[in-house]
């Protein structure tokens, strides 16, 4: 990392531990949310790096925030509940990747899509998780005898969160793993010739973004204090992709949290356009998708940063 | 559960059956040919269905009329949805591509919402009437939809053996050689996406007499077609066909035990299925893109 990228980086921490003093508590909500869609947009861009788009995000989502829901009902710790929700998570995974993975990306990508409507049907029609009215009323997570109740405390927790899972796809992007991940994502037959095992490191890898990803929805649970099925619905994993397109697909860490911001931030101006709203963010999408094809950040890096900073060997 | 309630339940499910084979089979031709997933398959499907209520409900025309207009406006404007937008972001990848369809069936649900879609719209039984073989008894237009669904997957089994279908093949198989044979890339392009749509299209016009016109169908039918996907075979009409007569059956009576849990017991049995035969029940796995 440049010292340049280093300093950028301090910056932008130092503004997001700031931001909720300057804000009024309608944007801190807007940025929980958000937090919560980052983490779920780096787990899709963790799997894309491998060349499995994974349209099962909902799924994971709803187990983690249902086994949260579920669990701290009953009086057990948060903590503790999003440890086990992430460990469910991995576990039903490694049954359903078992089977999948090995056949290749395509039925991954359709296997995962019918995966997500099924375990929506599921939370809405199981009595265990609430039907479709869902699990209200979840208490609180707390520390010793501090509890997060003020949306403040709750957007550190997120950032908290959000921290710990980047910081952890950033040393496995540098890692011996990150390397094979990205030949295999580069050239299939090409990593295969290298040796590498392919089928075993695409596992490793949504096994991963499964942790996170419920992970975050326990997270969600904490902040919402309910799990309805109306949540993880199917077209809630569709957004995920719209904010790592819209972000930048090259850009692993990067592109799926600004997409996120921007995305989640746009709606917020747009309230005179009322109804119309979601016609106005798909069109904006699809002209962003046509015109910028590597997405904000590929925008900046490859057409507006050369206007400013003369590239090294041109004069 | 009585033969009778046996009996209803296999119908039904062959009547929607039939409707996922048509909707899979249009997904499965552009999938194959363009590389696209067409996420807006199943919307074209709902717009199908209300074409017909305002042919045959508002317009009081025949009911052919219907078919024919939601076959030729659907197609159309697959023809639209192609060249507007679709060609220009095709060179960015699988991935944009599929986005630019989610973003299309949304615009289209939303306007359809506003317009259109805003309620649960019927027309009278076009074939009205019951037969009865025995102590079981049928709803005729059920039947006939049954029967319109087979026979288009016939025509389109022709269709494809004939010069348009056969270059559709090739595409499908290797666009550069396809190319250096001298087949026009770009026509084959627009006519496959064309097709698919109008086949979504002609479903929702031949089952709407029967269950009727509403918002949420394109979605339910498009989540069964991938379902159809999964057990026939990318690429197969027969597979799709067979797929989409058991998908269809399986989840009814599916239903009538668990009821929203199907989804759930259809997909463990893929999953046990696809771990078994990986390509389907008798599907040759089409070019995958990006592998």
């Amino acid at each position: 990392m440049s010292k340049a990228n280093k300093i950028t980086i301090f910056i932008l921490i130092v503004l997001l531990i700031i931001f909720p003093l300057l804000v009024n508590p309608y944007t801190i909500q807007v940025a929980i949310t958000t937090i919560t869609y980052s983490m779920l947009g780096l787990a899709f861009a963790l799997s894309l790096k491998v060349g499995l788009p994974r349209m099962d995000i909902a799924a994971w989502w709803g187990v983690g925030a249902y086994t949260t829901a579920l669990l701290m009902k009953e009086g057990i710790s948060f903590w503790l509940t999003a440890l086990i929700g992430g460990v469910i998570a991995v576990i039903l995974g490694l049954v359903i990747f078992y089977i999948c993975i090995p056949r290749g990306m395509m039925v991954f990508f359709i296997f995962c899509m019918i995966l997500a409507m099924a375990l929506y049907q599921a939370f809405g029609s199981v009595p265990l998780f609430g039907g479709w009215g869902g699990i209200t009323g979840v208490p609180a997570p707390t520390i010793g005898s501090f509890a997060f109740i003020v949306k403040r405390d709750l957007y550190y927790l997120g950032l908290f969160f959000l921290g710990l899972n980047s910081v952890v796809y950033y040393l496995l992007y540098n890692s011996r793993i990150g390397r094979a991940w990205n030949a295999i994502g580069s050239s299939l037959r090409l990593s295969r010739s290298l040796g590498i095992d392919v089928v075993k490191y695409r596992m490793a890898n949504v096994l991963i973004g499964n942790f996170f990803m419920a992970l975050a929805g326990s997270f969600f649970v904490a902040y919402y204090r309910a799990a309805l099925p109306v949540i993880f619905n199917f077209q809630a994993g569709l957004f995920v992709l719209i904010y790592l397109i819209v972000g930048g697909i090259y850009y692993s860490l990067a592109g799926p949290i600004l997409g996120a911001i921007v995305v989640n931030f746009i709606p917020e101006y747009l309230r005179f356009a009322k109804d119309y709203q979601s016609i106005v963010i798909s069109s904006v999408v699809i002209i962003i998708i046509m015109f910028m094809p590597m997405g904000i950040l590929g925008w900046l890096n490859l057409k507006v940063k050369p206007r400013f900073f003369r590239q090294k060997g041109i004069t | 559960m009585t033969l009778s309630l046996f009996f209803q339940l296999i119908v039904n499910g062959l009547m929607s059956g039939g409707m996922y084979a048509l909707v899979a089979s249009g997904l499965t031709l552009t999938l194959g040919v363009i590389k696209i997933f067409n996420f807006a398959q199943g919307q074209f499907y709902m717009m199908g269905a209300f074409i017909t209520f305002a042919i045959v409900g508002t317009l009081n025309l025949p009911y052919p009329v219907a078919i024919l207009a939601s076959l030729i406006m659907m197609g159309g404007l697959g023809m639209l949805f192609y060249f507007g937008i679709i060609q220009k972001t095709m060179i960015q990848g699988f991935f944009s591509t599929m986005l630019v369809t989610v973003l299309f069936s949304s615009i289209i649900n939303q306007i359809a919402l506003f317009t259109f879609a805003y309620k649960e719209q019927t027309i009278p039984a076009i074939f009205p009437g019951i037969l009865t073989i025995g102590d079981v008894s049928f709803s005729i237009g059920k039947l006939v939809v049954i029967l319109c669904a087979i026979a288009i997957m016939v025509i389109l089994h022709y269709f494809m053996k004939t010069k348009i279908g056969t270059a559709m093949k090739a595409a499908a198989e290797n666009m550069d050689v396809a190319q250096l044979q001298g087949i026009n890339a770009k026509q084959i392009f627009w006519i496959t996406m064309a097709i698919g749509c109008s086949l979504s299209g002609i479903a929702g016009a031949i089952v709407m007499p029967v269950t009727g016109a509403y918002l949420a169908m394109g979605m339910n039918v498009f989540m069964r077609a991938l379902l159809v996907l999964m057990v026939g075979g990318m690429g197969s009409m027969l597979g799709a066909l067979i797929a989409g007569f058991l998908v269809g059956i399986v989840e009814s009576i599916a239903f009538h035990f668990v009821g929203y849990l199907n989804l759930l017991v259809i997909l463990m049995s893929i999953g046990i299925l696809i771990y078994f035969r990986p390509g389907g029940l008798l599907g040759q796995p089409l070019p995958i893109p990006g592998e």
